[in-house]
């Protein structure tokens, strides 16, 4: 992994509350391969959703912090660039957005075609520079839009949505959860991007369509060659179409793995009780409820120091209560923040 | 078609509205007054002359039968006779319409280019010190009463710097009435030395009724703007990068007014209430002056026809309003 | 709002703590109690408390100075004093009227929510009617009718404010209808008077305060629209409205004659418009400004 296409270093941020300082984040490392497909997961609250929309640029205005990390996209920093050079250039670009949820992210009152085309007048790839006008008088060359529109059109159908130039007539509430899903992801694909940032793309959806959203996203990004980042709290997601895995806990990643050796060589303390706590025949030996590791996820107002999972750790030492671990290697691609690690027999 | 529907359920609705309306006006004409005979004839009516009318006008017949009689007089457009001008009511309610429904217009149009603006900047600069400062400005343009603003304007502007006409809506004879409205109607016919007195003759009272209705616009809109700011769609089109003038002005603007457009019918009444002093003041030949007009002269009946006018426009106006808000936004045929 | 009766009442301790850390709240209440002071103590803060009656040619249209603070008014009365006592009447109509809208208007939204028959939708669209006609014109309506008094200022503003309540409170019981609390109040035999009175109007208090603070300021309006047209009470009675009517003709000689009662109105209207939007902020977090902390 020399050239990396993400590189998030100990990124640390947080929200003023009435109650003081939230750390959500605190020393948050996340490393994306050009082209891999990685899944981000934890339980909600563990801070994958801040992380995401820390490298889309839209974290809430006004009440957070950042104290410190860097994230560098093909070796830029977007923190410490002209964030104006970066909405235009890579946001929207080279990197994309799927959110959650479908059904409140489109404009309602604008049609699905007049939203698709105002991302491509902006957003084409085959837009090349064009003077600089206030954005609201921005032209839109009539050949370029000829072309984006054939590829908007393409892309639909790629998508698999049924007669597309009816589909960009309607408004958003005139077409289902699952086709604006489809809209979603096809809009994220349209400027050729490098990165997809997908946060929690089928959590909104009925359960009979998220494999077949999910399926779309792995074959479209593996068809372009491009990386996501797609955030889940359901590891079946992850497995079903993740490259490789970075597991977060209470603000800060505890491991990172291919996504073999996640499933069959998981290390870390809590990956091994987050697989174990995976709903599962009760012959199996398996808890029969989702979420049955003993203790609670602690309070972004009061981090525990050294290794945060160390209170419901049942391999906890002395050291784990004092110091954060440091990352160590334990085979390619499999990363690892613990002291005392379950290790292969 | 839904929206069809929807128009017309609201027309259908217009009926028994106006119709309440009419039991409204005839339950205070006919039933609260202990004599209403005496009230119409006026202070210095003779017994003689009450009872006179008393036959003459019915009000010796049971209360149902009046309401009949009284309801055939409205729809073949009879309100009697006004004491002021000796005009039929209607006719003068008729002709004075357009000069309320210029002042109206102005003032809606000059709140609209006022209150929108600020409240989109207040929601974005969202407890900055602009925000602060536009907050006591609508808290106070909704408390200034616009009898005694009019008064003010009228004394700084007509009387010690003179650059306003004290009161009235046009120097000499005005352009040739097409519809009414004098800005209109020289527009249509090239008559720029009447515009510009048309012009600066609405401008006084134009303001002082602008000022609660701006206020009113920018508060829906600054709470529209700061409900769609935090919404999900938002914080997409932000994540794709599209311009923030973009986003502002076409995306989010666009859902804010959504709200502020249906109140446009609330800030109608508050228009057509304030006209009916500031017309007073302005000696603007409007609805509102003619009501105060006739309740100096205790003409009572005159009274009731501009109620039952003032009701019906208001109406009138939420209807267009309510039918303007299914068409711009799409949610709505739903 | 919370979800029993109890948690009301709990709650209004820790509104006042927060209506005291909301500057522009504590201004409108400090205004109000300035309006009620005002008005108490009229006969001592008074620098010519008998002008509100007596005529003194002599001292006509006189400017503002060190004997008559606020100048004189036609009469040669003092203005300053008159404008105190004309706080009593202000005060008087606001309270009354809007007292009087909130007895009829409250009951009858509770009842039309409450049981949902042709009956509750008639007196629904009694109120929408009413509510379909802006309120001043139906106010001069009836107080031509009637005559130039008080009391038929009351009269007419309460005949024609009721529906804002009556719509408000509907609304609010429709909703709180629906809450487990009062379905479980039902299910244990609790009779509809004691449901409507002792759980659903505590749960709908909040809005009816919020918007019983912003009618009295709109109240006050109103009134003194209708006293400025000459509908409020007679002369010599110190009504802000009136004087501001009877100002007109000595412009622009006499600028003091209208400034201070606008200026009263002003303020007292603000102020109740202000705790208004505080309380508003405080016990409707639906619509709450939102961002206020430190």
């Amino acid at each position: 992994m020399s050239e990396l296409l993400l590189d998030v270093e100990n990124l640390t941020l947080g929200f003023r509350t009435e109650r003081g300082l939230a750390r959500i984040l605190d020393g948050a490392s996340l490393r994306i391969a050009p082209g891999q497909v990685m899944g981000l997961v934890g339980e909600s609250g563990c801070g994958k959703t801040t992380l995401a929309r820390a490298i889309l640029g839209v974290l809430p205005a006004g009440g957070a912090r950042i104290d410190g990390g860097s994230i560098a996209f093909r070796g830029r920093d977007l923190l410490r660039e002209d964030p104006a050079i970066v909405a235009r250039d890579l946001r929207g670009r080279a990197i994309t957005f799927i959110p959650q949820d479908p059904f409140s992210s489109f404009n309602p009152v604008f049609t699905i075609g007049d939203q698709m085309m105002d991302l491509m007048k902006w957003k084409s790839p085959r837009r090349k520079g064009e003077g600089r006008w206030p954005a609201l008088l921005q032209p839109y060359p009539r050949a370029r839009r000829r072309a984006d529109m054939e590829a908007v059109l393409e892309m639909l159908a790629a998508v698999q949505l049924p007669n597309p130039r009816a589909i960009l007539r309607k408004y958003p509430h005139e077409v289902s959860g699952g086709q604006r899903q489809r809209l979603m992801i096809a809009m994220a694909l349209l400027p050729e991007p490098d990165l997809v940032i997908a946060d929690e793309p089928t959590t909104a959806l009925d359960v009979t369509i998220q494999a077949q959203i999910l399926g779309v996203i792995r074959r479209l990004a593996t068809e372009r060659r491009v990386a996501v980042l797609l955030t889940t709290h359901d590891l079946g997601s992850a497995w079903e179409i993740c490259d490789a895995v970075t597991v977060m806990y209470a603000g800060q990643d505890v491991e990172s793995a291919p996504i073999d050796a996640f499933f069959a060589a998981p290390a870390h303390p809590y990956t091994t009780r987050l697989l174990e706590s995976l709903p599962r025949a009760p012959e199996e030996g398996g808890a029969a409820d989702v979420g049955g590791i003993p203790g609670e996820v602690p309070s972004p107002l009061a981090q525990p120091a050294g290794c945060r999972f160390h209170p419901r750790c049942d391999r906890a030492t002395e050291a784990c209560r004092v110091v954060r671990p440091e990352e160590t290697q334990l085979a390619a691609g499999h990363r690892l923040r613990c002291y005392h690690p379950r290790l292969p027999a | 078609m839904k929206r069809l529907e929807l128009i017309l359920s609201r027309l259908l609705w217009l009926v028994p509205t106006l119709i309440g309306l009419g039991v409204i006006t005839f339950l205070i004409s006919h039933v609260i007054p202990t004599d209403p005979v005496a009230i119409l004839a006026g202070e210095n009516a003779t017994a003689e002359q009450i009872a006179a009318l008393r036959r003459e006008l019915g009000f010796d017949r049971p209360l149902p039968v009046q309401l009949l009689a009284y309801f055939q007089d409205l729809l073949r457009g009879d309100m009697g006779v006004s004491l002021f001008s000796q005009q039929p009511i209607a006719e003068e309610l008729a002709t004075r319409l357009p000069a309320t429904l210029e002042l109206t217009f102005a003032a809606v149009l000059l709140a609209s280019a006022i209150g929108i603006p600020l409240g989109v900047v207040s929601a974005l600069r969202r407890n900055s010190a602009i925000d602060h400062a536009l907050r006591v400005v609508t808290v106070s343009g909704l408390a200034i009463p616009s009898f005694w603003l009019a008064i003010q304007l009228q004394y700084l502007f007509a009387m010690k710097v003179g650059i306003a006409p004290l009161n009235g809506r046009i120097d000499g004879f005005g352009p040739e009435p097409l519809t009414g409205m004098m800005i209109l109607d020289s527009l249509l016919q090239a008559d720029w030395e009447s515009l510009g007195g048309a012009l600066r003759h609405i401008a006084l009272p134009a303001i002082t009724l602008a000022l609660p209705a701006a206020a009113t616009i920018a508060r829906f809109t600054r709470a529209g703007v700061l409900e769609v700011v935090t919404s999900n769609y938002v914080l997409y089109e932000c994540a794709m990068g599209l311009p923030g003038a973009l986003v502002t002005w076409k995306y989010v603007l666009r859902n804010a007014l959504i709200s502020t457009v249906t109140q446009i019918g609330l800030i109608f009444g508050v228009l057509l209430s304030g006209a009916v002093v500031v017309e007073a003041v302005f000696d603007w030949p409007g609805l509102g002056a003619f009501a105060v007009i006739s309740i100096i002269q205790s003409d009572h009946r005159a009274v009731m026809g501009f109620t039952l006018w003032a009701g019906a426009i208001f109406v009138i106006v939420n209807l267009i309003v309510d039918v303007l808000h299914t068409l711009i936004d799409p949610r709505s045929t739903r | 709002m919370s979800t029993s009766n109890s948690g009301f009442l709990a709650g209004a301790a820790d509104i006042g703590r927060r209506l005291l850390r909301d500057r522009a709240a504590l201004l409108g209440f400090a205004l109000i109690l300035l309006l009620v002071l005002a008005a108490l103590f009229a006969p001592w803060l008074a620098t010519h408390p008998t002008d509100v009656y007596e005529i003194h040619t002599a001292r006509r249209l006189t400017p503002p100075g060190a004997e008559h603070w606020l100048g004189t008014d036609r009469m040669g009365a003092d203005i300053y004093s008159r404008l105190l006592f004309g706080a009593r009447i202000t005060i008087l109509i606001a309270v009354i009227a809007v007292g009087t809208a909130v007895l009829i208007g409250v009951p009858i939204g509770l009842v039309a929510g409450y049981y949902r028959n042709w009956f509750s939708d008639l007196l629904m669209r009694l109120s929408d009617i009413f509510l379909a006609v802006p309120q001043i014109v139906l106010a001069i309506a009836i107080a031509q009718t009637l005559g130039p008094s008080i009391e038929n200022v009351i009269l007419a503003l309460s005949a024609t404010y009721w529906p804002f309540w009556a719509r408000l409170v509907y609304a609010e019981t429709r909703s709180v209808k629906n809450e487990t609390f009062v379905e479980a109040a039902i299910a244990l035999g609790a009779s509809a008077p004691r449901v409507m009175l002792l759980h659903i109007l505590p749960n709908i208090a909040s809005a009816i305060i919020v918007r019983t603070s912003i009618g009295m300021g709109a109240t006050i309006l109103t009134a003194a629209a209708l006293g400025f047209l000459g509908l409020g009470a007679p002369p010599p009675t110190p009504e802000w409205g009136r004087t501001i009517a009877e100002s007109r003709e000595y412009l622009p000689e006499a600028w003091w004659y209208a400034l201070a009662p606008g200026i009263a109105i002003f303020l007292v209207v603000m102020g109740f418009n202000l705790l208004g939007d505080g309380l508003r902020d405080i016990l409707d977090p639906r619509i709450r400004r939102g961002g206020r902390e430190p």
